[in-house]
């Protein structure tokens, strides 16, 4: 009995926890923007939906952030508790372009717009807009450069992120679409290592032992740019062979300017969120007819323009501070 | 009665067993390697011999941990996130130190006080393991899967969701030097195993180990105090990935708030493919350390080959579960 009762006590108290944690309501009842993202697991991903959450707060809306953890039933439960709960509109970064669809569309059906950030879903009447990320212009543009910086020869490896992931590939081909061209930059070997830093410097260890004489490496991201870095200073090669990234984190725009890494394609999370959010608002006051499809162009970020940048865009004219 | 069948056949059978078992992880390995080497000419070099033990000298400091717990018949699934959270304390605290903006108070941190932290982050954590699974109950699995999560939870409120990075050349070295000609995770791990198998092979705390992992209900009637013994061990599996993390986090230079995700999983495979009894009681420190080497091995073999990304994780599947049949076969004939 005693027993019981101090379980029904830690109930009350976890329940209590609960309500600690809910957000205080405002009595004027606020429309409700849900910020759908679907990872919280990675820094790119937490700046998107930040800033997407604090811009729907900024235009004077309640806000909150679901993660779906990459996981597209995990992001089909957060459709229905949003459409459920009375939200008015989706921010919305799917998990894939195929398995989200249903989800965008369980929303229109309700008559909750989506707007879909960063990533999009293969459907031309679910979301009402879709502010995406140009990945594969942006990979042609690094391709370019990196032809540039090689003179037209020499081995490379690339380190390709998540292979269950769009953007991956989107990142990949748009690379080879020029780089391939020239048959004297040859690839001699081509391997995963998942977004993440350990395993890209895990995976270029063992490469190097394999192609001692590389003279670059392309990361589909710039976790796995500063990961190859690393594994290149171990070996102390990092002096002869060029690194590029992807993305434009803080780490890599650094090195960048340090002279550690070439060059990042700089992609503006902050941009798209926000839009994504004046979109919304502008959808509560009446506008219904945007753009389907709305392409934020990726950046080329190298030596000679990094002081224009900072992590995950570019400098303000009043931002000299950092 | 009992003291007397020591020497009966049967019981020979058995011990010739176990050291079977041993044998057979060890000719799976020869035959991985003898494979790789024959297939490319840089698998057997002194090199990528120092590359694979630096690459597995996490999972070996993680999977010694675990061995302990999965001897006790437990598991623990938390010490991927807990790896994470240890190396993002360190990091945090040796780059920001502490600011309390109500008392203007500012702590910094050395480099010995901040990884002193991170361990005890661990361990602390490991300790709760232990705590909620013999004070209430609640089995390993569950217990430290919630764990997994509330240690990955803290990782991101405490790094914001964003890495740690730049901590220092002294820092650094910890995951990237040279001692003697031996890297130094080589020899932190090294270190590791080497004591866990005094403790495990020579001591009474070894001993009740096996003991409860054999037969929890004669282990207590026999007197001993197996939440402490189980606590002890959750507790030693926590600080041991506390370790590893400060390895990792040192090796990038950088804490990640998602590093360590599916580590449990690549330790859970080297403590079976080293033959340890995922029921408890049966196994062997050296085992698992052979498991780590063989997984290393696959992992650096397959990249030196450079098969493609969506082969090398079904091969990598197929080792495993070909690892654990063996096993099984084996203890059908014990």
């Amino acid at each position: 009995m005693i027993k019981e009762k101090k379980y029904f006590l830690l109930l009350i108290f976890s329940f209590g926890l609960l309500w600690g944690c809910k957000n205080k309501t405002t009595s004027e009842q606020p429309k409700k923007i849900a910020v759908i993202v679907s990872t919280l697991n990675n820094p790119w991903f937490v700046f998107l939906a930040e800033k997407a959450s604090a811009q729907a707060k900024k235009l004077g809306y309640e806000s909150k952030i679901f993660d779906s953890q990459n996981n597209t039933s995990l992001e089909t439960d957060h459709f229905e508790n949003a459409i459920a709960s009375g939200f008015n509109a989706i921010l919305f970064n799917p998990t894939d372009a195929e398995g989200s669809v249903a989800n965008v569309m369980r929303a229109k059906a309700a008559s909750v717009p989506v707007f879909c950030m960063d990533r999009e879903v293969n459907t031309t009447d679910g979301a009402t807009s879709q502010i995406l990320s140009d990945s594969y212009s942006g990979c042609v543009a690094l391709g370019k450069y990196f032809v540039e910086k090689m003179n037209k020869q020499g081995k490379y490896v690339e380190l390709l992120g998540l292979v269950s992931d769009n953007n991956t590939w989107n990142r990949s081909k748009g690379f080879h679409s020029l780089v391939d061209h020239y048959p004297n930059l040859k690839m001699v070997a081509q391997q995963s290592a998942d977004f993440d830093r350990n395993k890209a410097m895990e995976v270029l260890e063992s490469i190097l032992q394999a192609n001692p004489d590389i003279d670059a490496v392309f990361c589909g991201n710039d976790a796995m740019a500063m990961g190859a870095y690393q594994a290149l200073v171990a070996a102390g090669k990092a002096d002869h062979v060029k690194v590029f990234g992807f993305d434009g984190a803080e780490d890599a725009v650094n090195a960048i300017k340090d002279g550690k890494i070439e060059a990042t394609a700089m992609q503006f999370p902050q941009v798209m969120a926000e839009t994504a959010a004046r979109y919304a608002d502008e959808y509560f006051k009446g506008k219904k007819d945007f753009p389907k499809k709305m392409p934020v162009a990726v950046e080329l970020v190298t030596e000679k323009n990094v002081d224009d940048y900072i992590a995950y865009g570019k400098k303000e004219p009043d931002q000299q501070k950092k | 009665m009992q003291a007397l069948a020591k020497s009966t056949p049967e019981s020979n059978m058995k011990k010739y067993g176990s050291s079977l078992a041993k044998f057979q992880s060890l000719i799976a390995l020869v035959i991985l390697c003898l494979t790789i080497s024959l297939l490319s000419d840089k698998f057997f070099t002194v090199d990528n011999a120092w590359n694979v033990m630096r690459q597995i000298s996490v999972n070996i400091c993680i999977a010694t941990g675990m061995t302990l717990v999965v001897l006790t018949a437990g598991i623990d699934l938390s010490v991927g996130s807990v790896l994470a959270l240890a190396g993002a304390i360190t990091a945090g605290l040796l780059r920001n130190g502490i600011e309390i903006p109500a008392g203007n108070l500012y702590i910094g941190f050395t480099l010995l006080g901040a990884v002193v932290a991170g361990l005890l982050t661990g361990a602390l954590l490991g300790a709760f393991n232990g705590w909620t699974i013999t004070r209430f109950k609640v089995p390993p699995f569950v217990a430290t899967l919630a764990v997994l999560t509330i240690a990955r939870g803290f990782t991101m409120l405490w790094t914001k969701g964003f890495p740690i990075s730049s901590l220092g050349e002294n820092f650094a070295f910890l995951g990237t030097g040279w001692f003697l000609g031996i890297p130094l995770p080589v020899w932190i791990s090294g270190i590791i195993v080497i004591a866990a198998v005094v403790v495990t092979n020579k001591t009474r705390f070894g001993r009740y180990v096996y003991a409860i992992g054999g037969n929890e209900n004669a282990a207590k009637l026999s007197g001993i105090n197996i939440n402490r013994i189980k606590i002890a061990v959750y507790t030693i599996a926590g600080g041991l990935a506390a370790i590893g993390g400060i390895i990792v986090t040192s090796r990038l230079d950088s804490a990640q708030p998602n590093a360590g995700i599916t580590y449990e999983l690549d330790a859970i495979a080297a403590v079976v493919i080293g033959g340890t009894s995922l029921s408890g009681g049966r196994g062997s420190i050296m085992g698992t350390v052979l498991g780590a080497i063989i997984i290393g091995v696959l992992n650096n073999g397959l990249v030196l080959l450079n098969v493609s990304p969506f082969w090398q994780q079904v091969v990598k599947g197929f080792v495993i579960l070909l690892a654990v049949m063996i096993d099984k076969a084996n203890s059908k004939n014990d």
